[in-house]
């Protein structure tokens, strides 16, 4: 039976004799029993997240609504079509990226290698396209407080998209490694969980930006 | 309740109601400018 201060979290301050623990390491940080700690810090990760794009747009927002600048600047212009094919591009890997999740589930090896692979392609690529919008745009972040804000939202998503490949590379390398079963996906499930939230981000980027 | 953060599965959910949401207001808001 435990003691008192071993049910606590911490070990008794004597050791009944014969017996020796090491007290190199503190006791077990407490845990949440309905969170597990990968979610947990995932949930707080996108939380904060939310509040950091949230600045951006107020920029945005303050720039148009309350300071009633032209949007695009004068004799600018956006590429809303090019745009608009990475925005498919970009949703649709949001569908490949569930159909992989949905394959380790069903322990679909194959599926699930192929879904997160196809995933990290189109992610890649929108990259790609979207680095080549930026060289021949014809403005910079430096030639006015819109050229500011366009490149200050699109980049911080573009970053964003960065961490999501860095992301669904290892889950991808661990599911050619023979990772991940229909019981244990965490790898698979969370970075999910952060790609679809990147594409809701550039969902309402696109459209605030681009469109309206 | 849909939360979005608590599974990939609730995530896209999330995602698809979004789109649906942000089609619906751009049409809304490009209709009423072409009025």
């Amino acid at each position: 039976m435990e003691s008192g201060s071993a049910a606590l979290g911490y070990a008794p301050l004597r050791e009944p004799a014969g017996v020796h623990h090491d007290h190199e390491h503190p006791p077990e940080a407490n845990r949440s029993s309905r969170v597990d700690a990968q979610f947990l810090g995932m949930m707080l990760f996108i939380i904060s997240e939310v509040m950091l794009f949230g600045a951006f747009f107020t920029a945005y927002f303050f720039i148009r609504a309350v300071a009633g600048a032209e949007w695009p600047a004068p004799g600018e212009q956006l590429p809303v079509a090019i745009a608009g094919v990475n925005t498919a591009v970009l949703v649709s890997s949001s569908f490949t990226m569930h159909w992989a999740l949905g394959s380790a589930k069903a322990e679909n090896r194959a599926g699930m290698r192929a879904g997160l692979l196809t995933t990290f392609l189109l992610g890649a690529t929108f990259l790609t396209i979207q680095i080549n919008e930026y060289v021949h745009l014809g403005f910079g972040p430096a030639t006015n407080a819109q050229g500011t804000i366009f490149f200050g939202l699109t980049g911080l998503h573009g970053a964003h998209v960065f961490v999501g490949l860095i992301l669904l590379s290892f889950a991808t390398i661990r599911a050619f490694r023979g990772h991940f079963t229909a019981k244990e996906h965490r790898g698979v499930e969370v970075p999910g969980i952060y790609w679809h939230f990147v594409d809701v981000m550039w969902i309402i980027v696109y459209s605030t930006v681009y469109i309206l | 309740m849909l939360n979005p953060l608590r599974s990939e599965a609730e995530a896209f959910r999330f995602l698809v109601y979004v789109s649906v949401v942000v089609a619906l207001i751009v049409a809304i808001v490009l209709l009423v400018r072409a009025l």
